[in-house]
């Protein structure tokens, strides 16, 4: 009984979806969502500005920005079609979403450099990679794992020279000392560092080491690009125009940040938002526009994740990676 | 008699807690990480104020919203499993499998279903709500006395006036013991709805504290589910105590 009412609920939820997509097509500006990997903050600045100032709406696209958290799946989410376009994990979650069969194309990549690095007290006697040979390193078993595993191998480290343990969400571990190197975000742990005023610290960067995963990747499905391509087109380039506007403008975008999210300190996003354009104009960021996409990093990570056994075999880098709709991104939109 | 009313609420208690809370920080040099002095935590909500304010009248909306259709749907199911057995037999195993389902895995579908929206946090509370709803209504509506029933038969009591003026009213005090733990579990089930992406809201703010390490802001939320949840149990005891005065036998 019961479940025949829920059965019926969900019909009328299928039906209203339906008819909520069929009334968008009349409409003039097309219906996209776009889903975020975490809250909202200025991690994802560039697609607040881009709604806020109306990029989105100018490009033909009425777009709703689905802020995540730690139960999304950005990836499986946009591969699905629940949602049109994602900020997604980055290389890794790329090549594992391909690998697991999922349509998902990455049209361009937010953060040029590594946007993590691992930490450790001046008073460890750490002074580089190569000693982190018997000691506990902490670090995210969420893909950041490999990141680590790749650093050590460039620095001739095998895996099992260190103790790797599984870091928990805060940082308050590492402030007791309970390992001796820890894993944190350029834009968000670290600023948490500093703030505690921890500053007694030395932070290896995996870039310096030679390993380069881009992070926040911009991704559709293999069916927006098919189908609707003006759209994919349409999104890359407002979302660029977006930062661009952010990173121009960054006390107004850190406003429309604060009001688009409960609850937010201006100063930390203050801070993330200097981080992030740190991250994002590096490298390729800065000679080649916003957005790049490094297949050189991407090929290099790929072979990283095949030698490491975390991919089973190399996954099609043209299939997965797409830079034709950030190429046709007029230079003005892209380079700061 | 106000003084005892008083005395029997739990106000003195809260303040006392409160005045330890106050007094014992300071005095034992409690790091603020492990307990932030109640200064802190009072100046964090203030300056927050109209976010907490924001985010508890959303939360509160979804959990009402969804414990009321979980209500709902617990008792017509509860009723529906006591009339007829089969569909105890048939459909009762269903939902305890469905039940041992997590929600964490419930909600990832969920939100492919009704995206970002209010439904999204009302239906997985719903979801939590409904299960002890349903069982206690079934079990209430078993604990009818057999030879009540058969007094009420002998002298021509139809099915339906057996279940209004027995059944129903032998099983309302433990209906209410399932709604009251439905009306909890609903509450939570809103709070880790809005973990699946939203903007407003004090489970959305709880993950931001998490993330940002705000300790003191950790504390408000806290405090502020706790009251959310102490005044939506409150109400609910109210009800009983004004509508279904008399206990189960």
């Amino acid at each position: 009984m019961a479940l025949a009412f829920v059965r019926t609920l969900t019909g009328a939820a299928v039906a209203l979806a339906f008819g909520l997509a069929a009334s968008s097509a009349a409409s003039a500006a097309e219906k996209v969502s776009i889903r975020l990997k975490w809250v909202a903050q200025a991690q994802f600045a560039g697609i607040y500005v881009a709604k806020a100032k109306g990029f989105y709406a100018d490009a033909g696209l009425d777009a709703t920005i689905n802020p995540g958290g730690p139960n999304i799946n950005v990836e499986t989410l946009v591969a699905s079609g629940a949602d049109t376009f994602g900020i997604a994990s980055g290389t890794e979650g790329m090549l594992y979403s391909r690998e697991k069969g999922l349509p998902l194309v990455c049209v361009g990549m937010s953060q040029q450099m590594t946007p993590f690095a691992f930490v450790t007290y001046d008073s460890s006697g750490i002074k580089s990679v190569k000693d982190f040979k018997g000691k506990k390193v902490a670090v995210w078993f969420t893909g950041v794992q490999y990141t680590l595993y790749s650093v050590m191998a460039h620095e001739g480290l095998s895996q099992k020279d260190a103790q790797i343990i599984a870091q928990p969400f805060s940082m308050q571990p590492f402030i007791d000392k309970q390992y001796d190197v820890a894993t944190v975000t350029l834009y968000n742990e670290l600023n948490t560092l500093k703030e505690q005023g921890i500053n007694n610290i030395r932070l290896f960067m995996p870039d310096d080491s030679g390993v380069t995963t881009q992070q926040d990747a911009l991704v559709t499905s293999e069916k927006m690009i098919k189908e609707k391509p003006e759209q994919v087109q349409a999104f890359v380039t407002a979302t660029l125009k977006g930062w661009k506007y952010a990173f121009e403008h960054k006390s107004e975008a850190v406003d429309i940040v604060m009001a688009a999210g409960a609850g937010l300190e201006r100063k930390h996003q203050e801070l993330m938002l200097d981080e992030i354009q740190r991250v994002m104009t590096a490298k390729l960021g800065g000679s080649e526009g916003l957005g790049a996409i490094d297949m050189k990093a991407v090929s290099d990570v790929q072979d990283s994740l095949v030698k490491f056994e975390a991919l089973k075999k190399p996954v099609d880098l043209k299939a997965a990676f797409d830079s034709s709709f950030w190429a046709k991104v007029p230079a003005a939109d892209k380079k700061l | 008699m106000k003084r005892d009313a008083l005395l029997r609420s739990p106000l003195p208690m809260l303040v006392v807690l409160a005045l330890a809370w106050w007094l014992v920080v300071p005095a034992l040099k409690i790091e603020a990480r492990y307990l932030p002095p109640l200064g802190a935590v009072i100046a964090d909500a203030r300056s927050v104020w109209p976010d907490l304010l924001a985010g508890f009248w959303r939360t509160l909306l979804e959990t009402v919203i969804g414990f009321f259709i979980g209500a709902a749907l617990g008792i017509a199911a509860g009723i529906g499993f006591a009339q007829w057995r089969w569909l105890e037999r048939g459909v009762f195993p269903i939902f305890v499998a469905l039940q041992s389902v997590p929600v964490i895995a419930f909600g990832a579908i969920v939100v492919i279903w009704f995206g970002n929206t209010l439904a999204s946090k009302v239906v997985i509370a719903l979801y939590l709500a409904f299960f002890p709803i349903a069982v206690n209504t079934l079990r209430g509506l078993q604990e009818a006395d057999p030879q009540r029933m058969a007094l009420m038969r002998s002298f021509g009591a139809s099915s339906r006036q057996m279940f209004l003026k027995l059944s129903l009213p032998t099983a309302l005090p433990t209906i209410m013991i399932g709604l009251k733990i439905g009306l909890s579990l609903a509450l939570a089930g809103a709070i880790v709805g809005e973990w699946f992406g939203d903007t407003v809201g004090l489970g959305v703010m709880l993950l931001q504290a998490l993330y940002f390490e705000q300790v003191p802001r950790l504390w408000v939320l806290i405090l502020t589910c706790g009251g959310l949840g102490t005044l939506l149990y409150g109400g609910a005891g109210l009800i009983e105590r004004r509508f279904i005065w008399w206990r189960a036998e």
